[in-house]
């Protein structure tokens, strides 16, 4: 009597072990797309390290790293030494790359491996399906991970089921375990490419002490894992969106700052059935929305006639409009619908590049004074509320710690609006009178009239 | 902000109100001083408070010292406030009677309240009261004595000395959140002086009142801080006439000129340095700005070297009624010039303050202080100072530091708008639409039964 329920086990067994022997050799060969990023960012001290992991796009030696793998306050020329290695392989084993820029509309960042680099490595669009397909609930996933530098980047198998699949405002799988390290790709059963592992998906947990009564809730993200992908089809349409600069211009700007979701509560109460709409809080001054005519509180409701989708959580609809936004060329048209009181407008919005940022313009480090002042920028304005008409002065991008002018009292990002009493207009005005103190070895002291939160105050900084 | 005069470690600084600890007389005790005994108070206040999002009591205690026979107590703006809603006295012999308020001036953390006479008569109660001394001649080491109630413990006396006539500080929360000090100098003594003292006389060996006790840094031994006599019986006189202090405002934030003269080709001790000038005040408004240096007001010189000088010129230009036009002389690089500024009223950043019952919601007005403090383009508004969790307001989404603009179609225009849109929910609970701003971001909420 016990045979057949032991044949009926092995029956069960035989075929999941040849699949499990399937899907090692399937994640072997998809290896080759992925490789580790070794750079170093220099500010006016420091030298820092960083490593992030990147998916091979293309067999040019293309290669992309998540949004977040580099910091939005550093500029391209602070980035230096792009090491690439491969997984498993000995450290010293290493190509370099060239940082190629960040995409806006994706957040990606392109980096191109040197030719003698690029031997073995297979883009991760030969593991494309024929079709796009969306993951089904329930579906199995892989993916690669790699440990850090002192393993050699060693590569693990992760595995997990897609737990639900949500709009916000890219599509975006959730798993039920971590399936990838960030900016890796992920397949399915099949080996078929199903979308890049994307971090920043915290868990909630409550942490109990032994001190403290009670319980303390706690958001935790793992860093080196994720447990979400976006689907291939937000992926594969562009991977050809590399930057044909370093700072990734153009960059398509509206001018419509501060979008904020309108709750179902509200929309009913302004009879939007069920639509989602973005409320402006303020219209930047001279951008393509003020000249388009949008006014403040104006709530937007469709781009192009399409009614803004009411996605989940109600902050993602603002990422949609914002990813509309940078899709787009400076120069195209973009119809808006907004509700005006309870008037409905439609806005001929004429995109325009957006205005310089200040990881952009000009900046220099003065060592012997330690402070890096940069160009005054429009964002600069808006964040000061100060008009285009009085922009003027620089930005102290830099303070150096434990100096004459932290004890004088000046802050990073103080505006600095006169130095020894001679009102700055420009940068160049700034760089000349700050080189002249610099070089001035008899002069004892300087005087800053520095701007924070709308406040100004003379600063006395002592040479000697 | 940058001004380090303005950032002084006053935060550190308590308010002397509240309750247990005794220090003993030791003073061979003059027949002045046993009068000045007999004319301190202990004050308890029993007031609301709209934190939470509701109208709630609170209570504390503190000292005064009665200055007439028709029964003037004068304490701190931190004991009583207008928000006192039973203030009661007890007399050195230990009875108590009702008080009411006369007015407050927290820029002085000084208040004045009045005794309820007719109770006094009907229970032929007696009361003494004190006198003011010269808080001008006063000189670092002279032996002055605290008197009130620290901690609840009526009547206690201790003694010190003055250690230093001419103490600067400002802070700009330091009453209750509302800014003080700005102009007036503080005595500094070592007299112990505890949570409870507040308003209670620092006096001298002849029992004249010298200051009013008010404050001490939190952690440290003995370092007490009163307000000067002169500067109470000036406001007391004030006080009395108005029952409240009307200053002028011009918007400039001074700083000190010490270690800049020599920049700006200053002889020594000649003018106040400016080192910000409010955006959209009288002074702005004149074409003054921050680096100007301030060197004459109606052709009267000032010397602003030093913090402990600010405050008398600070004063000297509140001191003018409101709407008058000053002649400030004012030098900018190598030129002198005359401007022409008229004073607006000066009004404190934090403004009338109520509570929303049915919402859940505490809201403040939003003052023309704040709004230029927080850059915000006009004082349309409430701020909400509190919400209760699981009312409509708190459903809505609203929070803590939102400020309120529209209410359904209705610009917030005043306190008493938000009040009639709140009656009008109270009588016929719908729901209502509320626009609200929160660091330059424009938000809706739907507030509803």
């Amino acid at each position: 009597m016990k045979s057949p329920s032991v044949f009926l086990a092995i029956l069960l067994i035989l075929p999941a072990f040849a699949r499990a022997a399937d899907v090692a050799e399937l994640w072997r060969e998809r290896l080759k797309s992925v490789v580790a990023v070794e750079f170093f960012t220099e500010t006016e001290l420091d030298r820092r390290l960083s490593f992030a992991f990147a998916t091979v796009v293309d067999d040019q030696g293309t290669i992309i790293l998540p949004a977040a793998a580099i910091s939005g306050r550093a500029t391209p020329a602070q980035l230096k030494d792009f090491r690439i290695y491969r997984p498993g392989e000995p450290a010293s084993n290493f190509s370099v790359g060239e940082y190629l820029g960040q995409d806006l509309y994706t957040g990606w960042h392109f980096l191109r491996i040197e030719e003698k680099g690029r031997a073995g490595l297979v883009p991760v669009t030969a593991f494309a399906g024929a079709t796009a397909t969306a993951p089904l609930i329930a579906e199995e996933i892989f993916g690669i991970g790699l440990r850090k530098k002192d393993e050699d980047f060693a590569p693990y198998f992760l595995t997990g089921r897609v737990a639900i699949v949500q709009t916000i405002p890219q599509r975006t799988a959730v798993t039920t375990l971590e399936i990838a390290s960030p900016g890796l790709p992920v397949f399915t059963r099949d080996g078929v490419f199903a979308g890049l592992g994307t971090a920043g998906f915290g868990q909630s947990y409550v942490m109990f002490s032994e001190r403290t009564r009670g319980g303390q809730g706690v958001v935790l993200v793992n860093s080196d894992e994720c447990a979400a992908f976006l689907l291939a089809d937000e992926i594969l349409p562009h991977l050809g969106r590399i930057p044909t600069n370093v700072l990734g211009r153009p960059a398509p700007w509206l001018g419509a700052n501060g979008l904020e979701p309108v709750d179902p509560e509200v929309a009913k109460f302004l009879k939007l059935e069920s639509r989602a709409g973005l409320v402006v809080s303020e219209v930047l001054e001279g951008s393509p929305a003020e000249k388009a005519g949008m006014k403040e509180r104006d709530i937007l409701l469709e781009v192009d006639g399409v009614p803004l989708p009411r996605l989940k959580p109600d902050g993602a609809v603002v990422g949609h409009v914002e990813r509309e936004i940078d899709r787009r060329a400076p120069g195209e048209v973009m119809k808006v619908g907004v509700l005006r009181g309870s008037e409905r407008v439609t806005l001929d919005v004429v995109l325009e590049d957006s205005p310089p940022s200040p990881r952009e313009v000009e900046r220099k480090y003065f060592e012997q004074l330690g402070l890096t002042v940069r160009a005054f920028t429009y964002a600069d304005g808006v964040n000061r509320r100060v008009k285009v008409a009085d922009h003027a002065g620089v930005i102290a991008h830099f303070v150096k710690p434990s100096t004459a002018l932290t004890t004088a009292g000046l802050r990073t990002d103080d505006w600095i609006k006169e130095i020894d009493g001679q009102e700055i207009k420009t940068f160049q005005d700034a760089a000349a009178k700050l080189a002249a103190i610099e070089q001035d070895t008899a002069k004892t002291e300087y005087v800053l009239l520095a701007s924070r939160g709308g406040e100004t105050a003379v600063l006395r900084v002592k040479l000697k | 902000m940058l001004s380090t005069v303005r950032s002084i470690a006053l935060r550190a600084l308590f308010l002397l109100l509240g309750l247990a600890a005794v220090t003993p007389l030791t003073a061979a005790a003059s027949r002045g001083f046993n009068q000045l005994l007999d004319a301190v108070v202990r004050i308890d206040v029993r007031e609301v408070a709209f934190e939470d999002g509701s109208r709630r009591f609170t209570g504390g205690v503190g000292s005064g010292v009665i200055l007439d026979a028709e029964g003037l107590i004068l304490t701190n703006a931190h004991v009583a406030s207008p928000r006192a809603v039973e203030i009661s006295v007890t007399l050195a012999n230990l009875e108590r009677v009702g008080a009411t308020l006369v007015g407050w001036d927290h820029w002085t953390d000084l208040a004045l309240l009045r005794l309820d006479l007719d109770e006094i008569k009907r229970r032929g109660l007696k009361f003494s009261h004190a006198k003011f001394g010269d808080s001008d001649r006063l000189s670092p080491g002279q032996t002055v004595f605290a008197v009130g109630t620290p901690h609840g413990l009526t009547r206690t006396v201790t003694r010190g000395i003055i250690s230093n006539n001419r103490r600067y500080f400002e802070d700009n929360t330091g009453v209750r959140g509302y800014e003080t000090g700005s102009f007036n100098t503080w005595l500094q003594t070592d007299a112990a002086i505890n949570p409870g003292n507040s308003g209670g006389p620092l006096v001298n060996e002849k029992g004249d009142v010298v200051g009013i006790n008010s404050r001490g840094y939190v952690g440290a031994d003995n370092l007490g801080f009163a307000i000067p006599a002169n500067t109470a019986r000036r406001i007391v006189g004030e006080l009395t006439r108005a029952g409240t202090v009307t200053r002028s405002y011009i918007g400039l934030v001074p700083g000190v000129l010490r270690d800049l003269e020599n920049f700006y080709s200053l002889e020594l001790n000649t003018g106040m340095l400016i080192n910000s000038v409010d955006p959209g005040s009288p002074a702005a408004r004149a074409g003054l700005r921050g680096g100007d240096i301030l060197l004459a007001i109606n052709g009267n010189k000032v010397d602003g070297r030093f913090p402990e000088q600010l405050p008398p010129i600070q004063n000297q230009i509140a001191s003018q009624p409101v709407g008058s036009a000053l002649r400030l002389s004012v030098k900018r690089g190598t030129q002198t010039a005359d401007y022409e500024v008229v004073t607006e009223q000066l009004v404190s950043r934090v403004g009338e303050e109520w509570a929303l019952d049915k919402w859940g919601l505490s809201v403040r007005k939003v003052s023309r202080t704040y709004a230029r403090e927080n850059q915000l383009p006009d004082d349309t508004g409430v701020l909400v100072i509190g919400v209760q969790p699981g009312f409509p307001a708190a459903v809505a989404g609203l929070s803590r530091g939102d400020i309120i603009t529209k209410i359904n179609d209705t610009p917030v225009a005043s306190l008493e708008s938000v009040k009639t849109a709140h009656a009008a929910y109270e009588t016929a609970p719908a729901a209502v639409l509320v626009e609200a701003r929160r660091n330059f971001r424009v938000s809706l909420y739907v507030v509803k039964p």
